[in-house]
C-alpha cells in the first residue's frame, strides 16, 4: 500500500486500491502511445513469455467464441495456461471434484448463451458452485490479457469475497492477490496481473463513483442477488444504465432459485440459465398447533431430536444473543439430565452470532462428540444461530433444522427517523432457504414450529430488500455522487416509499450537503468521499471549526464499529463497574474516547492488549477495527486537507468543545426533556418520546441532549447521548433551529426563551462576548 | 381483554406516527420529488417498468412494524383469560336451536362423553403397556415372522414418502412429535408449577382432553387417508419404509423414555423399562394398528370437519396444555374447575337459568 502513497495521487476515497492507482498509471501511458509491455494487464504475458517460452492453449481460443471443450482443454494442460507454471498435483485433484459440481455439466449451455445475451440471469441452488466456477467460466471467454479489461464477481460480506477468492486462487493454480484477488473495505490483495477480482458489492459501487462507466470491467458477476443488499439493489440499477451505454459489458445475475422471474423481468426479459444444486430432500414438518412459547418449543424440538433421530447435527434459528444464550443454557442442561437418566448420546451446543468473537465463531466447525462409550449412542452439536446461518456461513453435517420463524429485523421508519430492530416473522423465502441448510450433506428434516396454515397465511413471500428498509441519506449522497439526477425515476427494482425518499433528500439539506435545488453541494462532495453516514461525515469535516478533530475523529471511528463495550451475562456487574472508569458524566461520546485513549495508553505502556482490554471488559476486536477505520478516515482527512487539531487538555473548554463539534453533524438528532425531573424526552421537530437508554454513563443529564442514535427495542431509545446546551443549538444550527419553522409547543417556547436570554446577555455584555 | 390482563402501560405523544411530518407538504423532499414529476401517490422509480407487478406494498409506504415482547409463537394468539369455557354444551343447545336432527345430536354428544370418559381414564390410571407375544394363526402362534409382514402393513401408514410432502403427512407425523412435545411439556411444568399457573386458564381441563383425543383421531384418520395412499404406492416406498420405520420406532421409545422420568418412578422400574423397550415397540404397533381398526368403522368425513373446527378453537390452548402420561399429578388442580364445569352445565340444563343468559323475558 505504501507505494501509491508516496505517488501522492489525490487519493478520493479510502477505499481505493492499487488497481485503481494502476489504471490511472495506464491511461497516462496509454498517452504516450501506450507500449504494450506497461499495461499492466499483459505484463503477466511478457513475464512468462507468452509469445516465447510456452505455447499457452488460450492462444487459438477466439474471444466469445470458446467452447467448453476447448476450456476443459486448456485446464488439462500440464502447464498453467494463465502463468505457464507447470501445474500442481493439487490442482488435478481440484480439477476432479470441480468437474463434479452440477455447473459443470452445463458449461456449453453457459457459454452458448453468454455469447448470445448482454445480461444473464444465472439461477443455481445452493452447492451447484456458482461462485466458483461460473467466473472461471467467463475467464477462459473473455480472455482479459486480450483487452485488459477484468472480471469482477461481487459478494454481499466480505468473508466471502475473501475466501472464495482463495478457493479460486487454489483451483486455478495461482497466488491469492496476483490473477485472482479481492478487493474488500480496507483491504485490497490485486496485483497488475488481476483478471479477476472478487469484491464486496459496496466495494464495486465505491469504484463506480469515480468511474461512472465502469470501463476497467468486461464482465461483471452480481452474485447472491437474491440477498438484495443495498449495494447490490443500487448496482444492479446502475449496470442496467450502463449495459445501455456499454455494448462490450456482459452483466450477470447470480441469484437463488426463488425470485429469478423477478429479475428477469428487471433485465428486460434476460435468458435465464438454471442449474440444480446438490442438495438432498429435505423433509419439512409443521406443528399441528402455533406455539404458545417458541423458545420454549425450540429448546424441546432439540432435545427431542437429539433423543430420538438418528446421527446428524442440528441447527437452530433464534432472534438475538440473549434469546441463543439463554436456549443454550437450557439445552446444555437438559441434555446434561438426558444423559444421566437416560442413555442419550453427547450434545455439543454452540451459539452463534454476529458479536461473537471470532475464535468462538470458528468452534461451530468443530466436529460433533463421539459416543460417551463405545456402541453407544452418537453423539452431535446443535448450533444456535441467528440468520447469520442463514445464508453467510455453511456448516457441513448440519440434518435437522428447527425454525421458529422469527428473525430480527432492522427496519427505518422515515416519519419518526427510528431505526428499530425487532424481533418480527420471518419470509417464506428465508423459511424455504433456513430448511435447505438440513439438506447439504444427506437427506435432512425441518421442523417448523408452527402451522402451515400459518406458513401460508403470516408470511410475506420475500424478506423485504434492504433498500426498503434503510435510511436512504448516505444512498442519496452517493446516488447524486454517481451522477444520477432523476431520483424519482432511478430504476430500481424495488422502489423505496417516496417517503424514505424525502426524508433523505431533507436531511442531506439540512446538513448542506444538498442545496436547494437539490444539487450536490461542495461540502456534499466531501461527505461523500468518507464511508460514512453523511452525518458523522459532516460532523468530521467541521470538527476542525471546533479546535478538536483529533477526538471526533475517534468518535466518529468509535461510532462506525460495533459497540465497544462487552458485558457478558454472568459479569454483567463487573462490567459496568469497569465502564464506570472511563465514564464522563456528561457524554456517552465523551466516555467512549476516554475509552479510547485508555487503550491508545495501555497500548504505547507496551500492554498484552488483548488481556487488558478482556480485562477492562472491552472488545479489543472492536476497538482495534475501530483503529484502523480512524487511519483510513484520517488519510481521507489528510488528503482533502481537513486539519487535525486538538484543544489542549488542560484547557476547561476540551469537553466543550467536543459537545459542541457534535452539534455540528447532530443537530437533527437533539431531544429536550418533557417536563422538570421527567425521564421522558421529546424529539425536536419529531416529537417523538423517548427514554435514554439504560446503558448510558449521563449521570445527570441536562434537559436537552444530542443522540447518536433512536432505536425502538422493548421502549423508545435514544442511546449514545451527552449533554449540551440549547444556545449551541441556535449558534450551530441556526437554519434547521429557526424559529419560524417550530410549531407552537413546549420546545418552540423554551427556544424562544433562550433566543431572549442570550440577546440579553449580549446586550449586557456587548457584542463579541460569546465564545 | 379481561382485568386480569397483564399491564401494558405505554405513553404515547400527540402524534406518534408524525402525520404532520408526513403531511405537510413544503418540505425541502416534497418539494425535489414534486420537481422530478413525483406525484403523490405515486411509486419511485422507472415508469412503467416491467417488474412493477413484483413491487410490494413496501415501495408505497415505509414497513410497518410491531413491537414484539413475548414468546407466542408464530401464528398463536395471546389467551387473555376471555377464552369461553363449556362451548360444547353451548354447542348442543344451538344444534337444538337450528333444529339438529336429535340422532345427530345426541351422536355428537356420545362421542364427546366418550372421548372425556377415556381422558379420564388415563388421567386418572395411565395406560397399561402390553407385551408383544406373536400372532395367533390358526392354532400355531407365529412370532417376528408374521410381524414383519403384518403388522408393518398397518403401521406403515405411520410412514412417511419423502417424495411428497403434502399436507396430510407433516401434520400427521407432527402429531406424533407433539406427543413426545406435551411429555416434555409436564416434565416442564412440574417443574415449574408456580410459574406456569397463570396460564393455567379455565378451559385448561377441556382442551387437555379434548386434544389427546384430537391427537388419537387424527392420526386415525391420517392413517386412513395414508392407507389409500399407500397402496397407491406401496412398491415404491417399499425400501423406505424400512429405514424410517425405525426412526418413527424409536420415536416412540422416547416417549417412554420421558415418561418414565416425569413420573419419577425409581431407578429399577426405569432399567426394566429399557429392557422391554423392545416389547414396547412391537406392543405399540399392535395398538396403533388396534386403533386403527376400530377407526375404520367410526370416522368419517363429517368427524373430520367437526374435529377441524374443534382444533381451530382451541389452537392456542392444546399446544400448552395437553398431557397425555403425566397425569395424575395434575387432577388435583382442577377440582376447583370441574366444579365450575358442572355448575354450567347445571345452568344449560335448567331453563331459567338459560332464559335468564339469553335475557328472555319469560
Amino acid at each position: 500500500m505504501a507505494s501509491h502513497d508516496d505517488r501522492g495521487v489525490k487519493r478520493s476515497n479510502m477505499e481505493d486500491n492499487a488497481a485503481q492507482d494502476l489504471k490511472r498509471i495506464k491511461r497516462a501511458e496509454n498517452g504516450d502511445a501506450a507500449p504494450e509491455k506497461y499495461n499492466p494487464y499483459l505484463a503477466h504475458l511478457n513475464e512468462d513469455g507468452n509469445n516465447g517460452d510456452f505455447e499457452s492453449p488460450l492462444d487459438s481460443f477466439e474471444r466469445h467464441q470458446t467452447t467448453a471443450a476447448q476450456a476443459a482443454q486448456a485446464e488439462d494442460s500440464e502447464l498453467n495456461p494463465w502463468t505457464g507454471q507447470p501445474h500442481s498435483q493439487r490442482y488435478f485433484d481440484i480439477l476432479k471434484t470441480r468437474r463434479d459440481l452440477p455447473v459443470h455439466k452445463q458449461r456449453q449451455e453457459f457459454l452458448d448463451m453468454y455469447h448470445n445475451t448482454q445480461i444473464l440471469v444465472f439461477v443455481g441452488e445452493t452447492g451447484s458452485g456458482k461462485t466458483t466456477q461460473i467466473p472461471q467460466y467467463v475467464l477462459y471467454d473473455e480472455l482479459p490479457y486480450t483487452n485488459g479489461k477484468l472480471i469482477a464477481c461481487t459478494q454481499p460480506r466480505r468473508v466471502a469475497a475473501m475466501s472464495v477468492a482463495q478457493r479460486v486462487a487454489n483451483e486455478m493454480d495461482v497466488e491469492l492477490g496476483q490473477e485472482v484477488g479481492y478487493s474488500i473495505r480496507f483491504e485490497n490483495r490485486t496485483g497488475p496481473k488481476t483478471m479477476l477480482k472478487y469484491m464486496t458489492d459496496g466495494q464495486l459501487l465505491r469504484e463506480s463513483m469515480h468511474d461512472h462507466d465502469m470501463s476497467r470491467y468486461s464482465c461483471i458477476i452480481l452474485d447472491e442477488a437474491h440477498e438484495r443488499t443495498l449495494a447490490t439493489d443500487i448496482l444492479m440499477a446502475l449496470l442496467k444504465q450502463i449495459a445501455a451505454r456499454r455494448k462490450d459489458l456482459k452483466i450477470i445475475v447470480m441469484s437463488a432459485t426463488l425470485d429469478a422471474q423477478k429479475f428477469q423481468s428487471y433485465f428486460y426479459d434476460a435468458p435465464l440459465l438454471a442449474v440444480p444444486g446438490r442438495t438432498f430432500p429435505v423433509e419439512i414438518f409443521y406443528t399441528p398447533e402455533p406455539e404458545r412459547d417458541y423458545l420454549e418449543a425450540a429448546v424441546r424440538t432439540v432435545l427431542q431430536i437429539h433423543a430420538t433421530e438418528p446421527e446428524g447435527d442440528i441447527l437452530l434459528f433464534l432472534t438475538g444473543e440473549e434469546e441463543i444464550e439463554d436456549a443454550c443454557r437450557r439445552i446444555s442442561l437438559e441434555v446434561d439430565d438426558m444423559i444421566r437418566e437416560s442413555d442419550a448420546g453427547p450434545m455439543k451446543v454452540y451459539p452463534l452470532y454476529g458479536t461473537l468473537p471470532p475464535a468462538h465463531q470458528q468452534r461451530i466447525f468443530e466436529k460433533a462428540p463421539g459416543p460417551l462409550r463405545e456402541g453407544g449412542r452418537p453423539g452431535r452439536k446443535v448450533i444456535v444461530s441467528t440468520n447469520i446461518a442463514e445464508t453467510s456461513l455453511t456448516i457441513d453435517g448440519i440434518v435437522y433444522v428447527v425454525d421458529p420463524g422469527f428473525s430480527k429485523q432492522k427496519i427505518y421508519n422515515p416519519r419518526s427517523r427510528v431505526e428499530s430492530l425487532l424481533v418480527s416473522p420471518i419470509s417464506k423465502a428465508s423459511a424455504q432457504q433456513r430448511a435447505g441448510r438440513a439438506g447439504r450433506t444427506r437427506p435432512g428434516k425441518c421442523f417448523r414450529l408452527y402451522t402451515e396454515k400459518a406458513f401460508k397465511k403470516e408470511l410475506i413471500e420475500q424478506t423485504y430488500p434492504e433498500i426498503l428498509r434503510s435510511n436512504l441519506a448516505n444512498t442519496v449522497l452517493e446516488l447524486k455522487k454517481l451522477g444520477v439526477e432523476d431520483l424519482v425515476h432511478f430504476d430500481l427494482m424495488d422502489p423505496p416509499a417516496p417517503e424514505t425518499m424525502m426524508r433523505a433528500l431533507e436531511e442531506l439539506n439540512y446538513l448542506a450537503c444538498l442545496d436547494d435545488d437539490g444539487e450536490l453541494t461542495r461540502l456534499g462532495g466531501l461527505a461523500s468521499e468518507f464511508p460514512l453516514d453523511p452525518a458523522l461525515a459532516v460532523m468530521l469535516i467541521s470538527s476542525p471549526e471546533f479546535y478538536c478533530s483529533n477526538e471526533i475523529l475517534s468518535i466518529v471511528s468509535l461510532l462506525s464499529v460495533p459497540s465497544i463495550w462487552v458485558r457478558p451475562n454472568n459479569a454483567r456487574k463487573r462490567a459496568d463497574e469497569m465502564k464506570m472508569h472511563f465514564a464522563h458524566s456528561d457524554g456517552d461520546h465523551l466516555t467512549l474516547l476516554n475509552a479510547y485513549h485508555a487503550y491508545k495508553g495501555a497500548e504505547t505502556n507496551n500492554e498484552d492488549m488483548k488481556r487488558w482490554c478482556h480485562e477492562h471488559f472491552l472488545s479489543y476486536r472492536h476497538l482495534s477495527s475501530a483503529d484502523n477505520v480512524r487511519a483510513q478516515l484520517k488519510r481521507i482527512m489528510e488528503t482533502h486537507d481537513i486539519s487535525l487539531v486538538s484543544t489542549p487538555f488542560q484547557d476547561k473548554n476540551y469537553y466543550i468543545n467536543i459537545r459542541r463539534a457534535l452539534l455540528a453533524g447532530f443537530f437533527m438528532q437533539v431531544a429536550m426533556r418533557e417536563s422538570s425531573n421527567s425521564k421522558v424526552y421529546k424529539t425536536v421537530k419529531d416529537d417523538q418520546l423517548v427514554m435514554i437508554h439504560p446503558s448510558t454513563s449521563v449521570t445527570s443529564p441536562y434537559d436537552w441532549v444530542v443522540y447518536n442514535e433512536f432505536v425502538l427495542t422493548t421502549k423508545q431509545y435514544v442511546r449514545t447521548v451527552t449533554n449540551i446546551r440549547p444556545e449551541w443549538l441556535l449558534e450551530i444550527a441556526p437554519v434547521y433551529y429557526d424559529l419560524d419553522t417550530f410549531e407552537k409547543g413546549e420546545i418552540k417556547s423554551a427556544l424562544t426563551r433562550i433566543t431572549d436570554k442570550v440577546k440579553r446577555r449580549q446586550a449586557i455584555k456587548g457584542s463579541g462576548s460569546t465564545r | 381483554m379481561g382485568l386480569a390482563a397483564a399491564k401494558n402501560k405505554r405513553k404515547l405523544g400527540t402524534d406518534p406516527n408524525n402525520t404532520k411530518w408526513s403531511r405537510n407538504e413544503t418540505t425541502f423532499g416534497q418539494k425535489i420529488l414534486r420537481a422530478q414529476g413525483w406525484q403523490p401517490g405515486d411509486f419511485l422509480g422507472a415508469k412503467d417498468a416491467a417488474h412493477a407487478v413484483h413491487h410490494t406494498e413496501a415501495s408505497s409506504t415505509h414497513i410497518k412494524v410491531t413491537l414484539k415482547d413475548d414468546n407466542l409463537g408464530l401464528g398463536a394468539k395471546r389467551n387473555n383469560g376471555d377464552e369461553c369455557t363449556g362451548l360444547f354444551d353451548f354447542q348442543h343447545l344451538l344444534g337444538r336451536l337450528n333444529g339438529k336432527a336429535e340422532d345427530v345430536l345426541e351422536a355428537e354428544k356420545q362421542k364427546r362423553e366418550d372421548h372425556l370418559r377415556n381422558h379420564y381414564l388415563e388421567q386418572k390410571l395411565g395406560t397399561i403397556r402390553f407385551v408383544r407375544g406373536g400372532w395367533l394363526v390358526g392354532d400355531v402362534v407365529k412370532e417376528n415372522v408374521t410381524e414383519k409382514n403384518g403388522v408393518p402393513q398397518s403401521d406403515s401408514a405411520n410412514q412417511q414418502p419423502s417424495e411428497d410432502t403434502n399436507s396430510a403427512e407433516p401434520t400427521e407425523n407432527k402429531s406424533k412429535k407433539r406427543k413426545a412435545d406435551s411429555d416434555d411439556e409436564d416434565e416442564k411444568e412440574e417443574k415449574k408449577d408456580k410459574k406456569s399457573k397463570k396460564r393455567k386458564t379455565d378451559t385448561e381441563a377441556e382442551t387437555d382432553s379434548e386434544s389427546s383425543r384430537l391427537k388419537k383421531k387424527e392420526k386415525k384418520d391420517k392413517k386412513e387417508k395414508k392407507d389409500k395412499k399407500e397402496k397407491e404406492k406401496k412398491e415404491k416406498k417399499e425400501k423406505k419404509k424400512k429405514s424410517k420405520k425405525s426412526s418413527s420406532d424409536s420415536d416412540d421409545e422416547d416417549d417412554v423414555e420421558l415418561s418414565t422420568t416425569e413420573t419419577k418412578k425409581s431407578k429399577k422400574d426405569k432399567k426394566r423399562e429399557k429392557k422391554e423397550k423392545q416389547e414396547n415397540k412391537k406392543e405399540k404397533k399392535e395398538k396403533k394398528r388396534k386403533e386403527k381398526e376400530s377407526s375404520d368403522s367410526a370416522t368419517d368425513s363429517e368427524d373430520s370437519k367437526s374435529k377441524d373446527k374443534k382444533r381451530r378453537k382451541d389452537d392456542t390452548e392444546t399446544a400448552k396444555s395437553s398431557g397425555t402420561s403425566t397425569t395424575i399429578t395434575s387432577s388435583t388442580r382442577f377440582l376447583a374447575r370441574s366444579r365450575f364445569i358442572a355448575q354450567k352445565k347445571m345452568a344449560f340444563a335448567d331453563s331459567a337459568a338459560l332464559n335468564q343468559i339469553f335475557m328472555i323475558k319469560s
